[in-house]
């Protein structure tokens, strides 16, 4: 029997239970054995009960998406074999723990269709302790069904147990150990999903996008974040909040989204990498905020994890409906750069990226990542160390000012790239106003209209460059007459299927939204007879704005979703076929 | 030495004639200027409104914000750069209308900066329309019968959020608004000074002869303690927020002393270049 290279597996469970534990565990001791994995929680507004799943696909190359159907389903609790068996593949396995009666599950399905491992996960948990220990159990159990060397789960226990002490850990080892050499009623399971071995065994990190977020900001000198927590994006200030005080940076939870913006404006006027993070009914909160920063040409960073909106809409569930809500807004018209990372490693790279341009460009630089990339665990190849250049642009150093020069400083002066030399606060020859209100080069209020055109036309100009850039990165042999164009977490799903199927197209992902890069656009656009935009939307916003940018409307077709799930392999799979025949 | 003049632009207010937030400005210059801190390093932000347009007055680093939203800007600019003297100032409306959240968690949080209310209980520069500040029964163009609401009571409101200095001063008074500004700058910590600054176009009931006749003068009252929270609660009860001087001031810590790390750089002066950590930093997600 061959040996397999990619299962794709479901944790269902009662809310609040360590469903989310479990499979980041699990992610992490398949990285540690050099595998690649990709994990999708599904989770509701509430804090304990309810079911939540956690997909995860295992891959002996980069994975980043979920396949389906599910190879194997492990429920710990009888809702979960009943909401998720559909969703096995016929001759897949399902493993419960035992305590789940029996005749609940016969209600439900055809035995003869799956392999079926009842297991007793809260009995031997129960042995060593407390019946929690059960999330341990499974990590033993598929570790087993794996074949992984018993060590790498034993290590990552030990690392998530270290707090609690050694007891602790020595009954979760216990009850682990008890898991992973548990004799298998069933002998053609001890093979049937035998990993093949990795093909390049090295320990690897994985990490969520929000996460590599955080890390991105410390790596870029954002010294001080202020933010208001809500779902999908907490994760970023939850974890500069923890690192933040090692290198005296500040993280300010505050007492909503309009005092965050305003404090990473503040912060920054100041002279600090800043930022703030936030979902949709926060960015919208923001929107005056942001209008300011792009008047006043103060460098901040906003996140934007997208959930499902409008209002409170879908606030656990994945979608992509902020594009065109960023790229028109704020009221008035401001300079705004709009990225868009689409890998965990991109979204690292991508932050550190938006810090640069925030400060060369003295503008609000948002980064508009989703729920599916924010929240997803997914194993990493190494972060690009090498893009990490701190270049405060054209902020002055004390040595740079001419102290015979008049004061007050001009912190707008007229320049022809439209970007001005920058003071801060404490700065003996730098002193200057600034105002959300039109002003002249030294920032006092004017209303004057020769002024207020050469200011709007300098704001404007700064961004020119970044037009002419390219921006979309390509995937595929460039074979073919259709080209998808799409952002975000889709990034996955479409490489993935484009791959396997060999569909003679091209992927181009958009890193950047806002300035569209219109020249790199054109060329692609001209090339291909077909164009799919794939977004996580109604009403198909990211083509709107190519449509309106650069044209082919006859050329360009969508593929949406907006059902609060990212999109499924069949789903992309047809449509693409359906373009190619 | 210096004078009230150091840290004066020059330019125009656009006040009407008799405003009470000239008073207000020449306070304001000639506090900084007792206390002989270096124009360059203070920091006014301000909100919008007559009364924001201070900050385009001075010969600081100044800051004209977003309606209401002067106090967050200012907490964050004292965070990043603790060596600033930062001074947040807007209206009535400013802090007890757009913007009342930030002015209670700005008192709760307690960072080092003053925030000075220019307080004439009416909208001026829309033209005159109602405030939170506004006495009830107060008739405006948007209450042309009269205002049905109870006003905000600031330094009820202040007390209760845990203010650890609260004080009222009146644009006519100018004395002793200059001494609380001082010793509102020299608080360790969030101090709130909420002028009586009357507009003279818009606001016909709390007039310069109105106030003069309704204030209690509380460093004339032997008995005030402004250490004794219940005292000063009483106080204001019984003044019926009519007075001016300090009311309260507590010695709690401010919130950059409490901060975890070891805070011997500000934050705008440290390198930022860690790239040396990232192994390590990745080790957590391994």
């Amino acid at each position: 029997m061959p040996l397999t290279e990619n299962i794709t597996l479901m944790l269902g469970g009662i809310q609040g239970e360590g469903i989310v534990s479990t499979g980041d565990a699990l992610i992490r001791a398949l990285s540690r054995a050099g595998y690649y994995a990709f994990g999708y929680r599904t989770f509701s507004s509430r804090i304990k009960g309810g079911h939540t799943h956690y997909v995860i696909d295992i891959h002996t190359e980069k994975v980043l998406s979920c396949k389906d159907p599910l190879d194997i389903l492990v429920a710990f609790d009888g809702d979960s074999i009943e909401i998720n068996l559909p969703k096995l593949k016929k001759g897949g396995l399902l493993i419960y723990d035992d305590i789940i009666p029996e005749q609940e599950l016969l209600q439900h399905m055809d035995k003869k269709n799956y392999f079926i491992l009842p297991a007793p996960l809260t009995a031997i948990a129960k042995k060593y302790g407390a019946a929690v220990m059960r999330n341990t159990g499974i990590l033993g159990l598929l570790g087993q069904l794996f074949h992984i060397p018993f060590h790498f789960f034993a290590g990552v226990v030990e690392k998530n147990f270290q707090r609690k002490g050694e007891e602790i850990i020595r009954k979760n080892i216990s009850v682990l150990k008890e898991c992973y050499e548990l004799s298998l009623e069933d002998q053609r399971l001890s093979l049937e999903y035998m990993l093949m071995p990795p093909k390049n065994p090295m320990a690897r990190a994985s990490m969520i996008g929000n996460e590599a977020i955080g890390l991105g900001a410390l790596m870029a000198g954002c010294r001080f974040m202020a933010a208001y927590p809500i779902t999908p994006s907490s994760e970023i200030m939850e974890y500069l909040t923890k690192k933040f005080p090692d290198d005296n940076g500040i993280m300010m939870q505050t007492e909503d989204e309009i005092s965050a913006i305003t404090m990473a404006i503040g912060a920054a006027y100041a002279g600090a990498r800043s930022m703030t993070a936030t979902s949709g009914p926060g960015i919208s909160l923001m929107m005056e905020g942001i209008g300011l920063a792009g008047m006043a040409e103060i460098p901040v960073v906003v996140v934007d994890v997208q959930r499902g909106g409008p209002s409170t809409g879908l606030p656990t569930k994945h979608e992509q409906s902020d594009i065109e809500f960023l790229y028109h807004g704020p009221h008035g018209e401001v300079p705004i750069i709009v990225l868009a990372p689409y890998t965990v490693e991109e979204c690292f790279s991508q932050t550190v990226w938006a810090f640069h341009l925030a400060e060369k460009y003295q503008c609000p630089v948002i980064i508009l990542s989703d729920l599916h990339l924010g929240l997803s665990r997914q194993t990493l190849d190494s972060l690009d160390k090498g893009n990490i250049q701190i270049d405060r642009g054209k902020l002055m150093r004390d040595e740079d000012f001419n102290p015979k020069e008049e004061l007050p400083f001009k912190r707008f002066r007229f320049t022809e790239d439209g970007i001005s030399p920058r003071a801060i606060p404490g700065q003996p020859f730098g002193m200057h106003h600034v105002t959300g209100i039109e002003h002249l080069e030294t920032g006092r209020p004017f209303e004057g209209s020769q002024n207020r055109k050469q200011m709007m036309e300098k704001r404007l100009r700064k961004l020119k460059d970044l037009e002419n850039s390219d921006h979309i990165d390509l995937f595929g042999n460039g074979e073919g007459h259709l080209l998808i164009l799409s952002v975000g977490s889709n990034y996955g799903i479409l490489k993935r299927v484009i791959e396997e199927n060999q569909y003679p197209a091209t992927l181009g992902m958009l890193r950047m939204i806002k300035p569209l890069p219109v020249k790199q656009l054109k060329e692609l656009c001209g090339k291909y007879k077909k164009i799919l935009v794939v977004e996580g939307n109604a009403t198909g916003q990211l083509a709107s704005i190519i449509k309106k940018e650069v044209g082919y409307h006859d050329k360009i077709v969508n593929l949406l979703k907006y059902s609060g799930t990212p999109f499924q392999y069949k789903e992309v799979q047809s449509k693409i076929e359906e373009l190619i025949e | 030495m210096k004078t009230a003049k150091d840290y004066s632009n020059h330019t125009t207010p656009t006040w009407c004639p008799g405003c009470g937030d000239f008073s207000v400005l020449r306070s304001l210059q000639a506090a900084l200027a007792h206390l002989e801190i270096e124009p360059h390093h203070v920091a006014v932000v301000s909100g919008i409104g007559c009364s924001g347009r201070i900050s385009g007055y001075l010969n600081v680093y100044g800051f004209h914000s977003i309606h209401g939203r002067a106090l967050p800007a200012a907490q964050a600019i004292k965070l990043v750069n603790p060596d600033l003297t930062v001074i947040a100032s807007g209206g009535d409306g400013d802090g007890f209308a757009i913007g009342t959240s930030h002015t209670i968690h700005a008192i709760r949080r307690n960072i080092d900066i003053t925030y000075i209310v220019m307080n004439n209980q009416v909208y001026g520069l829309t033209k005159g329309h109602t405030s939170p500040l506004s006495q009830t029964g107060f008739v405006t163009k948007s209450t042309p019968y009269g205002s049905i609401e109870a006003p905000i009571r600031p330094g009820l409101l202040a007390l209760a959020a845990g203010a650890t200095f609260v004080a009222q001063g009146f644009s006519a008074f100018q004395d002793q608004l200059v001494d609380i500004i001082i010793k509102g700058i020299q608080h360790k910590g969030f101090s709130l000074i909420n002028v009586f600054s009357p507009c003279v176009t818009f606001n016909k009931i709390n007039t310069y002869g109105w106030f003069r006749e309704h204030l209690a003068n509380l460093d004339e009252d032997k008995n005030h303690d402004p250490s004794d929270f219940q005292k000063a609660m009483n106080k204001y009860i019984e003044t019926d927020g009519l007075f001016t001087g300090i009311l309260y001031q507590n010695h709690h810590q401010d919130y950059y002393s409490q901060l975890p790390g070891e805070r011997k750089v500000p934050i705008i002066k440290q390198d930022l270049d860690i790239r040396h950590k990232l192994d390590e930093l990745m080790e957590d997600f391994i």
